[in-house]
């Protein structure tokens, strides 16, 4: 009785190992968006998310994932702001112990980032880039685009056709 | 053993052989171009590894990546047109192109979509990659109501979902960077590599603002962005009529010159309006222009009349 029982334990570890590994993840690739309520972007936002994020995957809806961070925190993210997590079959002795941080993962990778941004604003003076940040920060909240649809009859505002 | 242990056994022991699967294929990759005896083991290895990480076409740039390019492309576009100060006008227009890229194919992107009228009389719109869409106020001046110029936020909507400024990059210059920026993985570069990288990323923005700007893009990608424009528009609950109705102004008031600003970075609108047309005709069943939205429009234009 003793032994299968530890042999349970055994194979029901390993198991729950490879399901961690193989359970659908989603990373998140833009800045910083929200896990949403309903599957709309006027609808609350649960939980504030960063680029790199893994985002267990639950269901798919017309452009919709339904996700759980990390939090435990379930809601609805639009597929554009999400990937698959990579799994690299040529690299697989890495992924196993890179497959926990598969956001870092992403981040780790080198490209045109914000040290690049540097060295050309240091040489480019004319390029205006504070006139780019100011633009960056005017960010309409959800309310003033429900309002917006709202007042102009438009979306799930509108008549018939 | 227990049908639940056997489940489990199996399931584990399955598992187990992906793996290993997996390893193998790589050994044997190497192993292959080892075997050809032109290539020491090592080399094989590392030649694998390359293969990992060297990326090809504009398709692979990162979302990151673009809106690097995108800010360093509205930066330059900003030091040739101001902003016009406007907090209500601007207000009007990142609502409603917020609302459209919410619609489109494409609603989320690294740093989001932001929209801008620029201090000019020139009739122009162009979108950096990324979401950086501007407006000049010539063109806003142009617009009869807010059909139209949520049929112009929709087409710029449109080049950005489909990435047409970072297919405007040089395939030789694509080539060059993925060689640098994929040589290994970390994310600070050398000042050696940083100042090659830089000289790249500014060949880059050469490629894109000579497009968006000077060039135009090919007539192709024009006529995506006006049916995309058509069903950005109509998904958000716009008459599809404002593109037909910008395009008929615009064939009917055009320079008897030399083409220039928006003229020259686009097919002649008659063109464009005998797609425009077709496309909307099948349509179908689509939104009414209400008087609702002519009316803000015209509250928000207002310091521009």
């Amino acid at each position: 009785m003793k032994k299968p029982a530890r042999l349970t334990f055994f194979f029901a570890a390993v198991l729950a190992a490879f399901v961690l590994l193989l359970a659908e993840t989603v990373v998140v690739k833009v800045k910083t968006t929200g896990v949403r309520r309903d599957p709309k972007f006027t609808s609350a936002i649960l939980a504030s998310i960063k680029a790199g994020e893994p985002l267990e995957r639950l269901e798919a809806q017309s452009g919709w994932i339904k996700v759980k961070t990390k939090a435990g925190v379930v809601g609805w993210i639009h597929s554009t702001a999400v990937e698959a997590r990579k799994v690299n079959l040529l690299a697989m002795d890495k992924t196993m112990k890179t497959q926990a941080s598969a956001g870092e993962v992403a981040l780790a990778a080198k490209g045109f980032n914000k040290q690049v941004e540097d060295k050309y604003r240091a040489g480019n003076a004319a390029a205006d880039f504070a006139a780019v940040d100011a633009l960056e920060k005017v960010l309409p909240t959800a309310a003033e685009i429900e309002a917006f649809m709202k007042q102009g009859k438009l979306g799930e505002y509108g008549g018939a056709r | 053993m227990s049908a639940r242990t056997k489940a489990f056994a199996a399931a584990a022991l399955a598992a187990t052989l992906a793996l290993a699967g997996c390893q193998a294929i790589k050994q044997s990759a190497a192993d292959i171009i080892a075997s050809t005896g032109k290539v020491s083991k090592e080399d094989a290895q590392s030649l694998v590894k390359t293969a990992e990480v060297l990326r090809s076409t504009f398709a692979e740039i990162t979302e990151e990546e673009e809106y690097y390019i995108g800010r360093a492309t509205a930066a330059l576009i900003l030091s040739r047109y101001k902003p016009y100060r406007n907090e209500a006008l601007s207000a009007y227009v990142n609502v409603m192109g917020t609302a459209l890229a919410y619609s489109s194919d494409r609603p989320e992107t690294y740093g989001g979509y932001h929209f801008l009228v620029l201090d000019t009389d020139e009739v122009n719109a162009m979108a950096a990659p990324g979401g950086f869409v501007f407006v000049t106020k010539g063109l806003v001046r142009r617009c009869a109501d807010e059909e139209t110029l949520a049929a112009i936020l929709a087409h710029e909507i449109g080049h950005v979902a489909e990435r047409h400024g970072l297919q405007s990059i040089k395939k030789s210059r694509l080539i060059d960077a993925f060689k640098v920026l994929g040589s290994e993985a970390s994310r600070q570069f050398n000042s050696e590599e940083l100042a090659k990288v830089t000289g790249i990323f500014e060949g880059v923005l050469g490629d894109v603002v000579e497009t968006l700007v000077e060039r135009g893009y090919d007539r192709k990608f024009e006529y995506e962005a006006d049916k995309l424009a058509l069903a950005f528009a109509v998904r958000t609950g716009y008459s599809p009529g404002g593109l037909a109705e910008f395009l008929t102004g615009m064939e009917e008031r055009k320079p008897s010159g030399p083409a220039a600003g928006w003229f020259k970075t686009h097919p002649s609108p008659a063109d464009r309006l005998a797609r425009v047309k077709i496309e909307t005709a099948a349509l179908g069943a689509v939104p009414a222009k209400l008087d609702v939205r002519t009316a803000r429009f015209a509250e928000a234009v207002k310091p521009l009349r």
